[in-house]
């Protein structure tokens, strides 16, 4: 066997190590299908009420994206929060079901939801977090040149929940929840060569591929 | 000591990118707000925006200022119009209106800050300490009301410092609208006022 096919086998047994595992949960309280008639939207917002972390904008925009195509026309975070304001903010944003009833109780809150033809409101709770970390790597700089060497691993964890509420009858239609996780490294060889492990985009593909069959029609 | 045409450069690098490591930011907070969606009472109402208030520049820390003015003066504007059916911003009590029934006077007590490098936490933070000087008509204090805000960025990841800082101060000063919105009437002594102005005069 040739040395390429050596290091051909070496960089794919490295690529696969790279890859990330991805567990999902779903419940669901009915087994109603959901509908969604023509024309009406859903709005995918990020939680933002924790001290210590939020959803950021980019995973929320994620899925969104995943959403496309369905046919559902999909309400852009920011432009729900302005309408709304100041009822999702951090401070003022409804934790439960009952909350959001009594917020929809006031007829000029209730009037402006109306207008967005707003259907399902999918709230997306979690974080992507490093939690382990290994190897050492050290850098240098001289006049000659400068180089990496060296090694460092480190672990990823993804986290997310999405909780999907339906506003028509202000009830949870679901609760999907994915875990994905995995190891990313840097091998320094003169220059540094990072192989990433994509967690945070496989728990948002999780995620969107199984909303998708949540508010996919029989005609997708 | 002679240095060659590498050494000088090198130097000249090193510096350049130790500079870059000082903190100092200038921020002019720069956003558009919403209009606030909810109910306002029948109530006339002047809100006193003074000079100091629009023109407010935070010093946080000596090398950092934040120019809020507009910025706040701006939201509070908006905030009070789902409060009051009507809002008159003045520059000075002075020019209260006849039929006015509450002065509000707001102005920023503090402004605290904290970053990455000081919290050890992944985020820029930002609170602003409002007061508000409640007051009817004739300058009867109703209230002196103190009024936190906070704000925080998503993560400090590829932002710089000065965005950071204009991004959690964009978030404190829409949670200051947030805060006015939700607890203004909950005021012990502004809901004693309205409920007394609620109730008929009984003449003798």
């Amino acid at each position: 066997m040739n040395w390429y096919r050596w290091a051909g086998i070496a960089t794919t047994a490295l690529l696969c190590g790279c890859s990330a595992t991805t567990t999902i949960d779903e419940l669901r309280p009915t087994l109603t299908p959901t509908e969604i008639a023509p024309g009406e939207r859903i709005v995918i917002l990020g939680r933002r009420d924790a001290g210590h972390y939020e959803t950021d904008r980019d995973f929320v925009d994620c899925v969104g994206n995943k959403l496309k195509g369905l046919g559902i026309g999909i309400l852009p975070e920011q432009e729900f929060i302005d309408a709304i304001y100041p009822w999702f903010e951090p401070r003022t944003a409804p934790k439960s079901l009952g909350r959001l009833t009594r917020l929809l109780e006031d007829p000029f809150v209730k009037e402006k939801v109306d207008t967005k033809d707003l259907h399902y409101l999918v709230w997306l709770d979690g974080r992507t977090e490093t939690e382990g970390s290994g190897g050492s790597m050290s850098c240098a700089i001289s006049p000659a040149g400068g180089g990496c060497f060296g090694f460092a691993q480190w672990d990823k964890v993804s986290v997310y929940e999405a909780i999907v509420w339906d506003l028509t009858d202000l009830t949870e239609k679901g609760r999907i929840r994915v875990d994905s996780s995995g190891t990313s490294y840097l091998i320094g060889v003169v220059a540094p060569i990072p192989l990433l492990s994509p967690v945070k985009n496989d728990a948002c593909k999780g995620l969107g591929k199984q909303l998708r069959s949540y508010f996919a029609t029989e005609d997708d | 000591m002679r240095f060659g045409i590498t050494q000088t450069s090198s130097a000249l690098a090193l510096t350049i990118f130790l500079s870059g490591c000082g903190s100092t930011a200038q921020v002019k907070v720069a956003a558009q707000f919403p209009s606030v969606l909810a109910e306002p009472r029948d109530i006339k109402t002047a809100l006193v925006i003074n000079d100091e208030f629009r023109t407010y520049v935070a010093k946080p820390t000596a090398k950092t200022s934040i120019e809020l003015g507009n910025a706040q003066s701006d939201l509070l504007g908006k905030a009070f119009l789902g409060l009051f059916s009507q809002v008159e911003t003045i520059a000075s009590k002075d020019q209260v209106s006849p039929g006015t029934e509450l002065v509000i006077t707001p102005s920023v007590r503090e402004v605290q800050m904290s970053t990455p490098s000081d919290s050890y936490l992944n985020v820029y933070e930002v609170w602003i300490k409002y007061n508000l000087d409640i007051e009817t008509f004739d300058g009867d204090m109703i209230d002196s009301w103190f009024m936190p805000a906070y704000g925080k960025t998503p993560d400090s990841f590829m932002l710089s410092r000065s965005k950071a800082i204009n991004e959690a101060t964009v978030v404190a000063i829409r949670d200051a609208g947030a805060k006015l919105l939700l607890d203004f009437y909950r005021i012990p002594s502004v809901n004693g006022w309205f409920k007394q102005r609620q109730q008929p005069e009984v003449t003798p």
